[in-house]
């Protein structure tokens, strides 16, 4: 077992590759294997041990960051079953899911305009609530009825959420300066 | 090859475990320590493990670890006085270069 | 040596390697150690701790540092530097235009440079002193020389400032351990010294720096949350704004340099008598005779810095904020940095968290103690009775795309180390080189970021347009500190790569430097070279055998039979004095232990995951 050879992040954590994750269980387990791997482990070791607990430690906090995040561990968990979500390419969308975008875009122009914090803190957490209901259906989708191709659709609904979740940080972030 | 005891060193050990009341043996040890690596031990033995190699001398139980057995095959343990200390001394054939504070050696 | 017989379960003492740990102050720097288990910060021989970071130069090229600096700030500012922390890492243009230091800046893109009368002197070479004295305080008193360093930083020091400040360890001739952000270095001390555990705020306010930190404690674990700051915000920026109110009551508009470092260290000193008292006197004599007599209320200050104290809370909120927190969640808020004494700083931090601020430590000596508590656990003096401390990236890494934006590839407050790949492809038939420019920070377009570096990729396969497939993979170290290699997929070609950084020095500059100092020194280079290869070889092999001792059944009897040799090998020739012979023997060492080494982390991974699991069948 090298870092490359790591495939499978559930099994570097020992635990099973589901959606619904004991996120206790991985923040310890985590902990337990940065103890052992952390670079501040090897200052004091040869420089090969030092290369080598560095490439353990990117590659446990990667796995780690990817487990932990729900629409990181649905991607990988659809990449282990074979299924591209191609966000990149892939932006067929259901039309009333593409018409509450321009919604969320257009109260989200709106509270700039005004530079309302308030406004932006109620659009971020009404945003909040939709992802954790879409996030529900996902692990339906995912660990139930093993529905890829439609947990892939909802995954791809979900990005476009955070990226709005990004740009409402954005704008928090610039009117506080 | 074997870890041994001169009469006189294991005479000593006999005494050391009579005062202490307890024990089924001496375990001879290499620990990491010293300024050039490798240090001996010397611990009584209340139970063995099941992976250490044992040995007998003038009637006394050496206790050695396998890991610890690569740098003592063949070690001497004897029992001198210099000056004003006495102690147990190794007669080691593996070693090499001892460090300036004795307490530890490379092989 | 005799042995006696000992009690089973008694670990044998292990040799003390000695470390330090140095907080390398805008105004002053500490170098502090661990001595039987205890933290303790060094003194000069005057029983001083605090060493003001001044430096001075003399015409026959020695320098002055600390105290004997301050002495010719006032008779010979051109050559006396305070304050050059501010300097590292950065380019005239991010100066403010209000920035009149008595300065000569050497007409150079990059990093800034002094003329001096010792020639032109880059900040980095300034840091330098001031480490090379905190080195020779540390080696008198501690009697040997130092294994290694930990030195902090601010934690929102960017690549650059981080890069400068390793670099000036290196002219030290330190070896740095680790960079450590500075309120995690004050989190351990603090952490340890309280055995504190949940949510902590440590916010730090230097000379010239802020920072605050969100740390989660637990169990022997320091987890940073969040951090944020301001680089270029300390307790200097008060004394100004007093030495600017200074002058609009007294009607002066430009005095000399001299006048203004007289007038400034008033400012100070009023700052200063402002924590202990209501209102402070102020006589600042000038070179024309006169003097400048004013008294200086709590009030007014309160006042001339009100916006000041406001700037530090934005970076607390956007912290909070970046952690998922609010300020129900922090269970206390650590003030560090000698600027923290001032009762405007405590009210506000008060006021904001809803809580009184802890103070149990020295605000000065916190963040050096936590230096050298971690730096001997780094040393590995403490065996597995250790912590683990992760910390984060404080401001994101981007690259330059179309149009001038910036696309981000590594979010702040990442926990490090990490990693990113990104595949770019050649947009012309035969092409065989490209370049990436990285610039740091939140902005979208590049021109508001920070500029890193440019790395030129060469040695690409020629291929049609957009056939070859460059994966190029962005690595930060537990530094903080960024690298960057590059493969073409197709040919598994490795891409050469030229690193031109913006603000810092290449290797070619550290090397000539590291020379430069040694013409008007009586060492050699040759002896610090085989000094350092040395160190270097003898850390190796007790490296190697602390690890054949624990875990030689993983090798096979020929495979350890290759290590030992090498071993032999190495400790043969780092008996001679041949720096090359030594280096060229470690290598071969650290080459024959590569698979050694990677089988022994899978085994302690696999060790550490059983335990777990049979903790919480426990459970």
């Amino acid at each position: 077992m090298t870092p490359e050879a790591t495939r499978n992040y559930f099994e570097l954590f020992q635990l099973p590759p589901s959606f619904q994750l004991d996120l206790d269980r991985l923040d310890r387990r985590y902990r337990e294997i940065q103890a052992r791997v952390h670079p501040d482990k090897a200052a004091h070791l040869s420089d090969t041990e030092k290369r080598l607990f560095l490439q353990w430690a990117t590659l446990a906090n990667e796995a780690y960051n990817t487990l932990k995040r729900p629409l990181d561990r649905a991607r990988y968990l659809l990449r282990i079953h074979g299924v591209d979500t191609r966000e990149e390419d892939n932006t067929a969308m259901p039309p009333e899911f593409l018409l509450e975008q321009i919604e969320w875009r257009e109260e989200l122009q709106a509270a700039v305009a005004l530079k309302s914090l308030t406004a932006l803190d109620g659009l971020a957490a009404r945003l909040r609530k939709e992802m954790n209901s879409l996030l529900g259906s996902l692990a339906t989708l995912l660990d139930v009825e093993r529905r890829h191709p439609a947990a892939a659709d909802v995954v791809r609904q979900l990005a476009f959420l955070e990226k709005l979740g990004r740009d409402i940080d954005q704008a928090q972030t610039e009117l506080e300066e | 090859m074997a870890v041994t005891l001169t009469e006189k060193a294991a005479r000593q050990v006999q005494k050391h475990l009579a005062a202490r009341g307890a024990g089924v043996g001496l375990r001879v040890a290499v620990k990491t320590s010293g300024c050039s690596g490798l240090a001996y031990a010397l611990e009584f033995v209340d139970e063995p493990a099941p992976e250490d190699r044992t040995f007998e001398s003038f009637g006394v139980t050496l206790v050695v670890d396998p890991k610890s057995l690569v740098y003592l095959e063949g070690t001497e343990l004897d029992y001198v006085r210099e000056g004003l200390n006495e102690g147990f001394k190794f007669n080691n054939p593996n070693v090499k270069a001892q460090c300036g504070c004795g307490e530890s050696f490379n092989v | 040596m005799l042995l006696q017989i000992s009690e089973p379960g008694i670990k044998p003492l292990k040799p003390r390697r000695i470390a330090v740990g140095i907080d390398l102050g805008t105004t002053h720097s500490l170098v502090a150690t661990v001595d039987d288990q205890r933290p303790k910060v060094l003194e000069d021989g005057q029983g001083r701790v605090l060493l003001p970071s001044v430096v001075h130069y003399r015409a026959d090229h020695t320098v002055d540092v600390g105290y004997e600096a301050i002495a010719w700030q006032n008779d010979d500012p051109e050559n006396t530097f305070v304050s050059v922390k501010r300097y590292m890492g950065r380019g005239r243009d991010d100066l403010p235009e209000t920035h009149n230091a008595p300065y000569r800046f050497a007409d150079v893109p990059g990093m800034v440079q002094f003329e001096t009368r010792a020639g032109t002197v880059s900040p980095v070479q300034i840091s330098a002193e001031i480490l090379k004295a905190l080195r020779e305080r540390a080696i008198r008193a501690l009697g040997d020389d130092i294994a290694g360093a930990v030195i902090t930083v601010p934690a929102y020091f960017d690549d650059a400032q981080r890069q400068a400040t390793k670099d000036a360890a290196k002219l030290a001739g330190l070896e740095v351990f680790r960079l450590l952000n500075e309120p995690t270095a004050a989190a351990v001390a603090y952490g340890l010294d309280q055995a504190a555990e949940g949510v902590y705020a440590v916010y730090d306010l230097g000379g010239g720096t802020f920072d605050i930190s969100i740390l989660k404690l637990t169990r022997g674990v320091f987890e940073v949350l969040a951090t944020n700051g301001d680089p270029a915000l300390g307790g200097d920026d008060f004394d100004r704004a007093v030495y600017d109110w200074m002058l609009r009551e007294a009607g002066i508009s430009a005095p000399n340099a001299g006048d203004a470092r007289r007038l400034l260290s008033a400012a100070r000193e009023a700052k200063e008598r402002l924590s202990e008292q209501d209102s402070a006197p102020i006589i600042a004599p000038l070179s024309d005779g006169a003097a400048v007599r004013c008294t200086l209320s709590r009030e007014t200050f309160d006042t001339l810095t009100s916006d000041l104290v406001k700037r530090t809370i934005t970076p607390v909120r956007k912290a909070l904020r970046d952690a998922g927190l609010s300020i129900e969640d922090i269970k206390g808020v650590v003030l560090v940095g000698g600027a923290t004494r001032m009762p405007c700083i405590r009210k506000a931090v008060a006021d904001f968290f809803q809580q009184p601020p802890r103070v149990d430590l020295d605000p000065d000596k916190v963040v050096a103690i936590g230096a050298a508590l971690q730096a001997n656990a780094l040393a590995g003096n403490r065996g597995d009775d250790d912590w683990l401390l992760l910390d984060v990236i404080p401001l994101s890494l981007g690259i330059e795309t179309m149009g001038g934006l910036t696309e981000k590839i590594i979010p702040r407050n990442s926990t490090l180390p990490l990693a990113r790949a990104q595949d770019f492809t050649t947009w012309k038939d035969g092409q065989t080189a490209m370049s990436i420019h990285v610039v740091q920070g939140e902005r979208e377009l590049v021109s508001e970021c920070r500029s890193l570096a440019r790395f030129e990729l060469r040695g690409i396969p020629p291929m049609v347009a957009g056939a070859a497939r460059v994966r190029v993979t962005f690595q930060v170290d537990a530094d903080g500190l960024l690298s960057v290699s590059a493969a073409e997929q197709t040919s598994g070609v490795e891409a050469k790569i030229e690193v031109k950084p913006s603000y810092g020095l290449n290797d070619a500059d550290i090397t000539r430097m590291i020379e430069d100092s040694y013409k008007h020194a009586r060492h050699d280079i040759e002896a610090r070279r085989l000094r350092e290869q040395k160190v270097e070889a003898l850390r190796l092999i007790e490296a190697t055998e602390a690890a054949l001792a624990e875990d030689s059944e993983l090798l096979s009897a020929d495979e350890l039979v290759v290590i030992h040799e090498n071993m032999r090998i190495l400790k043969e020739t780092s008996d001679g004095n041949d720096w090359e012979a030594i280096k060229k023997a470690a290598d071969a060492l650290n080459e024959a232990s590569t698979e050694f080494a990677s089988r022994r982390m899978n085994h302690s991974i696999r060790k550490a995951l059983a335990g777990q699991k049979l903790e919480e069948l426990d459970a």
